[in-house]
């Protein structure tokens, strides 16, 4: 269903209609205008704006550190949104048995698109089937009914409720809830 | 049966809405009952009605009633 392929920049994962392509230093100035809209902002845990700077930090940041990987999404030859994994303990993405993944779409047409889910698919095939990690585990703030029920149709489900709920899928669901939209944007 | 009701009989069935909600202006996920679930069997409900078999990228196009009218009429369906 997807293909990966390693580039100089990273992991480039391919399937679903959309291409993830590793961050550079050229998606910078767009990712930074998504991540500061009010759009994306809301639905972050940290609603700060974040500045040339602060971004310019994480990203150098990013270059060494094997805990977390970051794409952006490209459907039609266009970005559209960003996407990422990354471990809870600072263990190596490539060794993890579980991880938390975060997506947002930045460009406003493709907000509330079905291609939402199409990064998704491809990014968590990827987490799956190359580096076989046994679960995947997501925080929602309470408030976002929509990331909510995104999520479980995904196949996750709901395993703690405090100040955020947390929800987990595992290969065996997610196949199982997904089997549908797969064969519709696989055509 | 026209074409248009048979598209507004399948956007009722598929989304378990009343047809009179049926109308052009009716977006994708602007009501609870069309979400990304009710989407897929809308497509397949469409693409029976029609007999036709939709692009992945008319099925992502497909975002409100006019829109699904504009996808179908790429494939012969009049309206």
């Amino acid at each position: 269903m997807i293909s990966v392929n390693s580039t100089p920049g990273g992991i480039e994962v391919s399937g679903y209609q959309i291409v993830l392509v590793p961050v550079q230093e050229h998606h910078l100035d767009l990712l930074r205008t998504w991540r500061n809209s009010d759009f994306v902002r809301q639905q972050m845990v940290n609603t700060q704006l974040i500045n040339e700077a602060q971004q310019g930090a994480w990203f150098t940041k990013l270059k060494t550190d094997s805990s977390q990987q970051h794409w952006v999404v490209y459907y039609k030859d266009t970005p559209i949104g960003a996407t990422n994994i990354r471990t809870s303990d600072n263990t190596p993405v490539s060794e993890a048995e579980e991880l938390a993944p975060g997506l947002y779409i930045g460009e406003p047409k493709y907000q509330g698109n079905i291609i939402a889910f199409a990064p998704t698919l491809a990014l968590y095939d990827y987490c799956f089937d190359y580096l076989k990690i046994n679960a995947l585990r997501a925080e929602v703030k309470q408030d976002n009914i929509a990331a909510m029920n995104y999520n479980k149709k995904l196949g996750y489900r709901e395993v703690d409720r405090k100040d955020m709920v947390t929800l987990m899928v595992d290969r065996e669901s997610y196949r199982a809830d997904t089997t549908m939209i797969k064969r519709f944007l696989s055509r | 049966m026209s074409n248009q009701e048979k598209l507004v009989q399948a956007f009722s069935d598929a989304l378990g809405i009343a047809q009179d909600l049926v109308q052009d202006t009716l977006e994708y996920n602007t009501i609870k009952e069309w979400d990304s679930t009710a989407h897929m069997v809308l497509i397949s409900e469409l693409e029976t009605v029609f007999d036709v078999m939709l692009d992945t990228d008319d099925i992502i196009d497909m975002s409100s009633v006019a829109k699904a009218k504009s996808i179908l009429g790429k494939y012969d369906v009049t309206f």
